[in-house]
C-alpha cells in the first residue's frame, strides 16, 4: 500500500480530482498548503512599502492506493496539474504500513 | 480558586464600585445646578422653542423688527421708525402674528429635523471608522480594534456628558447663538473669559440646568458624534500596541477636554471665532464642519500617542527600513471608507444645523467631489509611484479629500472643492511615506495623514479659496456690508481678503500645536507612572487574547465547539 501526496497549483485541483475519480480512485483528502520551491516567492508594494510573499498557497491532494495502481494515478495526477511552468508542484510516494477503515474495521487493502 | 485571586477580584470590585459612587455623586451635584434659578427658563418640553421671533425671509431678515436699543447709533432714527411701522402693524394684524408663531415653531421644528437626521449618519462613522481600521491591521488584533471602537465612542461620551459639553458649548450664546434651532438662551456663560475673549465654557455640565432644555439638546446629539469622531481618529494610529486602560484614559481625556476646549474656541463662541471683530481678521476664526475643530485635533492627538508609544515591534528592521504588515481584511477597509462617505453627508451639510438654510445642497456636492477628487489622485499617483494602485491608499485618498473640504465645504465653488480634493489626495499620500520613511512615527492606518494633515490642509485652504457667496454675517462680521459689499460672505485670499487667509492659516497651526502638545504632555508623565504600552509577550501575539480573552474569528477560536 502506498500514500500519495500530490502538492499542486490550487486551480488545478478540479481537474485532478476529475481525472482521478475517472480512473476509479473512491476517495481522497485535500488540504490547503503554503510553501515555494525553485520558483521562490515574489514581492508586493503595500502603501509604499515592499514585503515578500515567500509562501505561495498550493492545495495537498492525498490518496491512497494499493501498489498496482500507483503509476496509474500518478499519470493522472500529473496530467491534471501540468502547465509545464515553473510552480506545478511535486509528488511523494510513501509506503505504508496499514489501513483502518474506521466504520467496519476492514484492515489493508480492503480499506482502501 | 486560590485566595489571592479571590481577593484580588474583590479589589477589583471595591475600586470599580467606588468609581460608579463617586461617579454618582459628582451626577447629583451637576443636576442640582437644576435648583437654582435659571435666566432665560429652560424649555425641555420643547413647548416655548420656536415663536414669531424665530421667522425670517430666504435671506434671513427676521420678521420680528427689535427694538433698537442704541440711540447713539448713527442709523437709530431709521430703526427706531421700522420697530414703530411694525408694532404699528402687529396691532392691526393678531391674527398675522399669532400665525407667525406658528411657522417659527415649524421652522425650528423643520431644523430640528434635519439636525438630528444629520447627527444620526455622524453616529453611522462610528461603523466605517470601525470597519475601516480593523480591516487594515493584522488578523491577530482585530477583536482588540473592534473593542478600542467601541469604547471610544461609550467613554468618551460618558466624559463630554459630564464636562465636555459644557467646556464647549457652555457659553454657545454670548457669541454663536444658533439661531436655526431656537438660539440656546440658556448657555450664556463663559468659565474662563468673557465677551470676544472667552477660553471655556461655564453652563451645561452633565446636561443639566441650562442644557436640560430641548434646543441645547439637538445640539448636544450633534456635537457628541463629532466629538466621537475626533475620538476614534486616534485609533487608527496607536492601535496594535496600546494597553486598553491606556486608552479608555484617552477617550476621558479628548472627549471632556482636549476636544471641548479647542471647540469652544472656535464653535462656542470663544476668542478665535471672535477674532474678526476684536482684531478684524477677516470673519475670524473659520471651520464650517470641522477638518480643525475635529479631524486635526485627533490626528495630532493621534500623532502625540504614535510617537510616545513608538512604533509597532518588528516595524522597522535593524537596518532603520520599515517592513510591511499587510491589511487583513481589504473587504472591511472598502466598506468602511463607503460607510464613511455616507456619513459624511450628515457631517458636512448637517453643520448648518438647518435645512432652512438652502446652502446645503451646495455643500452636499462639494463635499463628494473633494472626496471623489482626493481617491483619483491617491489612486493615480500610486499607480505612477509603484506600478500598482493600493486599494487602502485609494480609500485613505477619499477620506483625505473628505476631511480637507470639511471646513471649507460650505464657503467655496465645486472646481475649488476639486482643486481641495486633489491638494489632499496628493498630501495624504506624501505624508504617508514621509511618516513611514523618513519621520518612522508608526501610524498603521494613516490617522496622521489623513486627519492631522489633510485637517490642517482644509482650514487653510477656506482661507484661500472661500469666494464671499456664502456666510454674510458669520461670527457677526460684516453683517450689513464686508469688504465694501452688501451680503458678502466670508473670502479667501483669492477673492480679496488676505486677513481671512492669515487668520486660518495661524488658527490650523494653532490646532496642531494645541492637540500635540496638551496630548504630549499628559500622555508622557501617564507613561512614566506607568507604561501605556503593552508588554512585547503581548505584541508578539496578537492584543486580542491577552487583552481580552478571546478573538475576533470564529476559526480561532481558544475551544473547540460542537457543529
Amino acid at each position: 500500500m502506498k500514500r500519495i501526496d500530490a502538492i499542486i497549483r490550487p486551480n488545478c485541483l478540479e481537474a485532478v480530482k476529475d481525472g482521478l475519480v475517472s480512473i476509479g480512485v473512491e476517495g481522497m483528502t485535500v488540504a490547503e498548503v503554503r510553501g515555494f520551491g525553485r520558483q521562490k516567492g515574489h514581492t508586493e508594494v503595500f502603501r509604499g512599502t515592499e514585503y515578500s510573499v515567500d509562501f505561495l498557497p498550493k492545495i495537498m491532494v492525498t490518496v491512497l492506493a494499493a501498489d498496482d495502481r500507483v503509476a496509474s494515478i500518478l499519470e493522472a495526477i500529473a496530467q491534471g496539474a501540468r502547465t509545464g511552468k515553473m510552480g506545478d508542484g511535486k509528488i511523494f510516494v510513501t509506503p505504508i504500513d496499514e489501513v483502518v477503515r474506521i466504520r467496519n474495521g476492514e484492515h489493508g487493502d480492503a480499506a482502501i | 480558586m486560590t485566595e489571592k485571586v479571590v481577593r484580588r477580584r474583590e479589589l477589583r470590585i471595591v475600586r470599580v464600585a467606588s468609581l460608579l459612587i463617586a461617579l454618582f455623586i459628582v451626577g447629583i451635584c451637576g443636576s442640582a445646578q437644576t435648583g437654582f434659578a435659571q435666566s432665560p427658563k429652560p424649555d425641555p418640553a420643547g413647548i416655548a422653542t420656536g415663536d414669531r421671533t424665530s421667522v425670517t425671509d430666504a435671506a434671513g431678515n427676521p420678521f420680528v423688527v427689535a427694538e433698537p436699543t442704541d440711540k447713539t447709533a448713527p442709523d437709530y432714527a431709521a430703526a427706531k421708525q421700522s420697530y414703530d411701522d411694525y408694532v404699528a402693524q402687529a396691532a392691526k394684524e393678531p391674527l398675522a402674528t399669532k400665525l407667525a408663531d406658528g411657522v417659527g415653531h415649524l421652522r425650528i421644528g423643520t431644523n430640528f429635523a434635519w439636525t438630528l437626521n444629520t447627527g444620526y449618519l455622524v453616529l453611522f462613522m462610528q461603523c466605517g471608522f470601525a470597519l475601516l481600521t480593523c480591516g487594515l491591521v493584522r488578523k491577530k488584533n482585530a477583536a482588540h480594534l473592534m473593542m478600542l471602537n467601541f469604547a471610544a465612542y461609550v467613554f468618551a461620551f460618558l466624559a463630554y456628558y459630564a464636562v465636555g459639553y459644557a467646556f464647549q458649548f457652555g457659553a454657545m450664546a454670548v457669541n454663536a447663538a444658533p439661531a436655526n434651532i431656537g438660539g440656546t438662551p440658556t448657555l450664556n456663560h463663559f468659565l474662563i473669559g468673557s465677551g470676544s475673549w472667552g477660553w471655556l465654557g461655564g453652563k451645561g455640565f452633565f446636561l443639566a440646568g441650562p442644557a436640560y432644555d430641548a434646543g441645547s439638546n439637538v445640539l448636544t446629539l450633534f456635537e457628541v458624534v463629532f466629538m466621537e469622531t475626533a475620538g476614534y481618529i486616534i485609533v487608527g494610529a496607536i492601535c496594535e500596541r496600546i494597553t486598553f486602560w491606556a486608552f479608555l484614559l484617552c477617550e476621558l481625556f479628548i472627549g471632556a477636554f482636549l476636544y471641548p476646549v479647542f471647540g469652544c474656541w472656535v464653535w462656542g463662541g470663544g476668542w478665535m471665532s471672535q477674532l474678526g471683530s476684536s482684531w478684524h481678521l477677516g470673519h475670524g476664526y473659520v471651520d464650517f464642519a470641522g477638518s480643525t475643530v475635529v479631524h486635526a485635533v485627533g490626528g495630532f492627538c493621534a500623532m502625540a500617542l504614535a510617537v510616545i508609544l513608538g512604533p509597532r515591534l518588528g516595524k522597522y528592521g535593524k537596518d532603520g527600513k520599515p517592513r510591511a504588515f499587510p491589511a487583513h481584511n481589504i473587504v472591511y477597509v472598502v466598506t468602511g471608507t463607503f460607510i464613511l462617505l455616507f456619513g459624511w453627508m450628515g457631517f458636512n451639510p448637517g453643520s448648518t444645523l438647518g435645512a432652512t438654510d438652502l446652502r446645503i445642497s451646495v455643500v452636499a456636492v462639494n463635499t463628494n467631489l473633494a472626496a471623489v477628487a482626493g481617491s483619483a489622485v491617491a489612486m493615480l499617483l500610486w499607480y505612477a509611484l509603484f506600478g500598482k494602485p493600493d486599494i487602502t491608499m485609494a480609500c485613505n485618498g477619499m477620506l483625505a479629500g473628505l476631511v480637507a473640504i470639511t471646513a471649507p465645504c460650505a464657503f467655496v465653488s465645486p472646481t475649488s472643492a476639486v482643486i481641495i480634493g486633489v491638494l489632499a489626495g496628493a498630501l495624504v499620500c506624501g505624508g504617508v511615506l514621509f511618516f513611514e520613511r523618513v519621520a518612522k512615527i508608526d501610524d498603521p492606518c494613516g490617522a496622521i495623514s489623513v486627519h492631522g494633515l489633510c485637517g490642517w490642509l482644509g482650514a487653510v485652504s477656506l482661507g484661500i479659496f472661500a469666494d464671499g457667496t456664502y456666510g454674510s454675517g458669520w461670527n457677526g462680521v460684516g453683517t450689513a456690508s464686508y469688504l465694501g459689499h452688501a451680503g458678502q460672505g466670508v473670502t479667501g485670499l483669492l477673492h480679496g481678503d488676505s486677513r481671512q487667509f492669515l487668520v486660518q492659516l495661524g488658527g490650523a497651526t494653532l490646532c496642531a500645536v494645541w492637540a500635540f502638545g496638551a496630548t504630549f504632555v499628559v500622555f508622557s508623565v501617564v507613561n512614566k507612572i506607568k507604561p501605556i504600552r503593552v508588554t512585547a509577550e503581548a505584541e508578539e501575539r496578537g492584543l486580542d487574547v491577552p487583552e481580552f480573552g478571546m478573538v475576533a474569528y470564529p476559526e480561532d477560536a481558544l475551544v473547540t465547539v460542537d457543529y
